[in-house]
């Protein structure tokens, strides 16, 4: 037997993804209503964010377009998760069914083996709204288009993604351990929203809570910031890529010891 | 008599939703996360207002409204539109079919339950809290007799709608899609997410035109109301009341009919 | 033969906590909760040779499938020691999963929305299967049975009979040394049954693989095992030859009356004269059980023929059914 290296599993996950879209476009139907869906969902969004601060200059020193850029940016942030953990969400009922231990057979990474069985291709929308976002607050507050704001955007995206990602991840592995874990896994979902405001808005406690116990600033304004205000960044903004990695890996052994865990209550 | 049954049905919700213990903690823990990110983010949009009212709402005025508009909405969200397109797709819907009671009844009254456990667990501590900790800025008087009318009709408005949007899972197999769209237009337009006071008056016009308005917006505004004569909240009672009778209606035709189609094509 | 499973005293332990009944109980599960001790498998000791065909029977939550999870590493034995071709499953689940596959009854485990063959293009991949292995198997599976209406077919539409061929398939692919099945022929029509036990019988003898089947259903035994291995709540009952077992109650036969009158009625009379046999009785037949070392078949038929009028009469020698049925019973062995 070969040994199963990066390569190994990231053909076998492209192979799984062009699998899943073609059986996907036999549902189509299904698939055009899901995306609607979900532009509805950013289109809400996106109004809900005008309503509130169309009137205002500036919230706790945030120029409206400086705030639409964090918008953008938590938006492109989520969409890892949104696209390639979506089986996450079935996981509560794969568990209830008993159904989860049909993944534990194979010769390759539970985890990796689980998730890569389901490519939510509406997150696409999602992607293409955060680039529109971020692309127009990008324009509009003059910030320079130069290969390192752009590589720093993408170095510190991806860090971000992971926080969601774990998030997610650890969220819906609750439900190895609780029934009806679906509120776990909708409060993390939640996060996704509260996340694309300044912490300064918060108090003092609030922000050590959301900087160092539920990371949720982590998804858009630490990693931003490196974009959006380089002179005046932190040493958590430097820190945030790896922050993301280090928890992603926490949370995914988490998952791994529930499934572990799983298998010992019988069925 | 008659009620037993359907009380047997609510008895059944209570046990059922009682299992979930640790569900309902992190329910109460996500709650008061989002009401925290609230309270923050409306204090930093008052700061920048330069304090005082916007759009004749002043602080408390908002907070009140949106923490009592969660606590709504955690009383009011049945995922009702899941569980007929689940039933739909798994084919319980016939066992329920069977049932001696019409099934847009059964699903109602089997979902009290969860109506009766959400009231005492949220949104009456919730009631209380705001009452005791805004000093008394939440009138008591002969507003909550209107107030508690204008929710039952919002319930029956709101469960319509869910009971519309859920009969379309019939003719597609889309949940998630139809289910995202519905209420994300519902919390939106119905002033779940941001006071209808905040919104564009060119947009209030349209909102205004729609019942979803009904559901949370004017319940909350007539809870907010200090001493209402009866003419004040009347126009207010009756637009609800009209929607509620209105969609009630419509939903039982749309049921039907839509029942009548599928069994003929036998989908 | 080369010992290619080894399992030494294993015994498995679960905690599972109480629940009490109706609203007031539902309230106290909310603040305490407590628990109790389950042994699922309880001191089992099997050895298995490359190539056999083992039946695993027992009655539901006898502990099978808890047996299955830690002989597929997905499971970790409370104690005692598991050998799975060499390697502890457990402590190398991935290692382990290339050399077993494992059909579990109705939960298939292709892609729902793929045609069967891009299933096994995917199952290709995952086991690194070389183009040479994966032509013959296909090859193999052509002239066994019809597959080419199944290759092109999306999983999802198809009959639980095809799906269960098809998972079965996909469990042999890779050409693992050992395949579990739970429960093959579960649900599935006699003609399909008889399909899917000759394509079993025939992978075993082609490819040498060890099978491993949990069944309830004696057919499945009685065409595909010559070994089988019997537990009850966790305890090993028998484990041998199904031919040893058969000559264990050889002294058995079941003489089948029809009588006149109802059936149930006559056959609870019939019991309560002969304590010595059990009785039954269906739509048709009152089956007798008699042990002849006790008394003999003759002798029950003339004492019955005194009182009842037989219109019909026909003698059994004992099926696997009744034995396992005799051992599930009265643990005779």
């Amino acid at each position: 037997m070969k040994r199963k290296g990066f390569r190994f599993y990231l053909r076998i996950y492209f192979k799984i993804l062009a699998q899943d879209l073609k059986s996907k476009m036999s549902y189509r139907a299904d698939f055009i209503i899901s995306t609607v869906g979900m532009i509805f969902t950013n289109i809400a969004g996106f109004v809900s964010f005008w309503i509130m601060f169309r009137n205002f200059p500036s919230i706790s020193g945030y120029s409206y377009h400086e705030m639409l850029f964090l918008y953008g940016f938590s938006l492109l942030s989520v969409t890892p998760t949104q696209c390639m953990l979506d089986n996450n969400w079935n996981l509560r009922q794969q568990v209830y069914s008993g159904d989860f231990i049909k993944y534990c057979f194979r010769p390759i990474n539970l985890f990796f083996y689980y998730e890569s069985e389901i490519f939510d291709a509406k997150g696409l929308g999602q992607l293409a709204f955060g680039i529109g976002t971020l692309v127009y607050a990008w324009a509009k507050l003059g910030l320079a288009v130069t290969p390192l704001a752009v590589l720093k955007l993408l170095v510190f995206l991806a860090g971000a993604s992971f926080v969601m990602a774990a998030l997610q991840t650890a969220a819906a592995a609750s439900c190895f351990w609780i029934e009806n874990s679906f509120y776990v896994l909708d409060l993390a979902f939640r996060f996704r929203d509260y996340a694309k405001y300044p912490i300064t808005i918060f108090s003092p406690v609030f922000r050590f809570i959301f900087t160092y116990i539920i990371p949720i600033a982590f998804i858009a304004y630490y990693p931003g910031m490196m974009v959006l205000r380089p002179s005046e960044v932190s040493l958590l903004s430097w820190l945030s890529p790896l922050i993301g990695a280090v928890f992603f890996y926490l949370a995914y052994r988490f998952w791994m010891y529930g499934a572990s865990k799983f298998n010992s209550t019988g069925s | 008599m008659k009620l037993r049954k359907y009380f047997a049905l609510t008895r059944a919700g209570i046990i059922e939703s009682l299992h979930f213990k640790l569900g309902m903690f992190v329910m109460v823990i996500g709650n008061l996360l989002y009401l925290i990110l609230v309270y923050f983010l409306w204090r930093s949009i008052y700061a920048s207002a330069g304090g005082g009212s916007v759009n004749g709402m002043t602080f408390t005025d908002t907070l009140i409204y949106l923490v009592l508009a969660t606590a709504l909405f955690n009383f009011m969200e049945m995922y009702t539109v899941w569980e007929i397109g689940r039933n739909i797709q798994s084919g319980k819907i016939v066992l329920d079919l069977l049932k001696p009671m019409s099934y847009r009844r059964y699903l109602f009254w089997s979902y009290s339950g969860g109506f009766v456990t959400q009231f005492f667990a949220t949104f009456l501590p919730t009631f209380i809290a705001v009452t005791v900790l805004t000093h008394g800025a939440v009138p008591l008087g002969i507003n909550l007799l209107w107030f508690a009318l204008s929710v039952v009709l919002a319930v029956m408005i709101n469960y319509s709608i869910d009971f519309i949007v859920g009969t379309i899972c019939l003719f597609t197999e889309s949940i998630w899609g139809i289910n995202i769209m519905k209420q994300v237009i519902v919390l939106l337009l119905s002033g779940a997410t941001i006071p209808l006071a905040f919104f564009p008056d060119s947009l209030r016009k349209i909102v205004d035109c729609l019942p979803f308005q009904s559901i949370y917006n004017a319940p909350l505004t007539i809870l907010l109301q200090a001493d209402p004569t009866p003419a004040e909240v009347l126009p207010t009672v009756a637009v609800q009341l009209l929607w509620a009778v209105g969609l009630t209606v419509v939903s039982s035709l749309f049921w039907k009919c839509s029942l009548r189609q599928i069994t003929v094509n036998g989908g | 033969m080369d010992e290619i499973i080894r399992i030494n005293h294993i015994t498995k332990e679960f905690r599972v906590p109480d629940r009490h009944e109706g609203l007031r109980g539902s309230i106290r599960d909310l603040f305490s909760r407590s628990y109790h001790t389950v042994h699922a498998v309880d001191d089992i000791s099997i050895s298995i040779a490359q190539g056999e065909i083992v039946g695993y029977l027992g009655p539901n939550g006898a502990g099978k499938s808890t047996t299955i999870k830690m002989m597929a590493g997905v499971l970790e034995p409370t104690s005692g020691e598991i050998l799975v071709n060499g390697c502890v499953p457990y402590k190398n689940r991935t290692r382990n999963a290339q050399n077993i596959g494992v059909v579990f009854g109705q939960r298939s485990q292709l892609w729902w929305a793929l045609p069967l063959v891009e299933s096994f293009r995917l199952l290709k991949d995952i086991y690194q299967i070389t183009d040479a292995q994966y032509d013959e198997m296909l090859a193999l599976y052509r002239s066994l049975v019809d597959i080419e209406p199944l290759l092109h077919k999306p999983v999802r539409q198809m009959s639980l009979g095809q799906r269960t061929l098809s998972d079965i398939l996909a469990a042999f692919l890779h050409d693992p040394k050992i395949v579990f099945l739970d429960e093959p022929t579960i649900g599935l029509d006699v003609s399909m049954k008889a399909k899917i036990r000759t394509l079993i019988h025939e992978l075993n003898r082609r490819k040498n693989t060890t099978v491993i089947l949990t069944t309830h259903d004696m057919g499945d035994v009685d065409a595909l095992c010559r070994r089988i291995v019997i537990i009850d709540k966790g305890k090993m009952l028998y484990d041998n030859d199904i031919e040893h077992l058969k000559k264990f109650f050889g002294a058995y036969r079941t003489l089948k009356l029809r009588v006149k009158g109802d059936l149930s009625e006559q056959a609870k009379r019939i019991a309560a004269e002969l304590p010595e046999c059990s009785v039954s009785a269906n739509e048709n037949w009152i089956s007798v059980l008699v042990n002849e070392d006790k008394q003999k078949v003759i002798s029950v038929l003339s004492q019955l023929q005194k009182s009842y009028d037989i219109r019909d009469m026909q003698l059994e020698e004992i099926s696997s059914e009744d034995v396992i049925k005799r051992i599930y019973e009265g643990g005779v062995v």
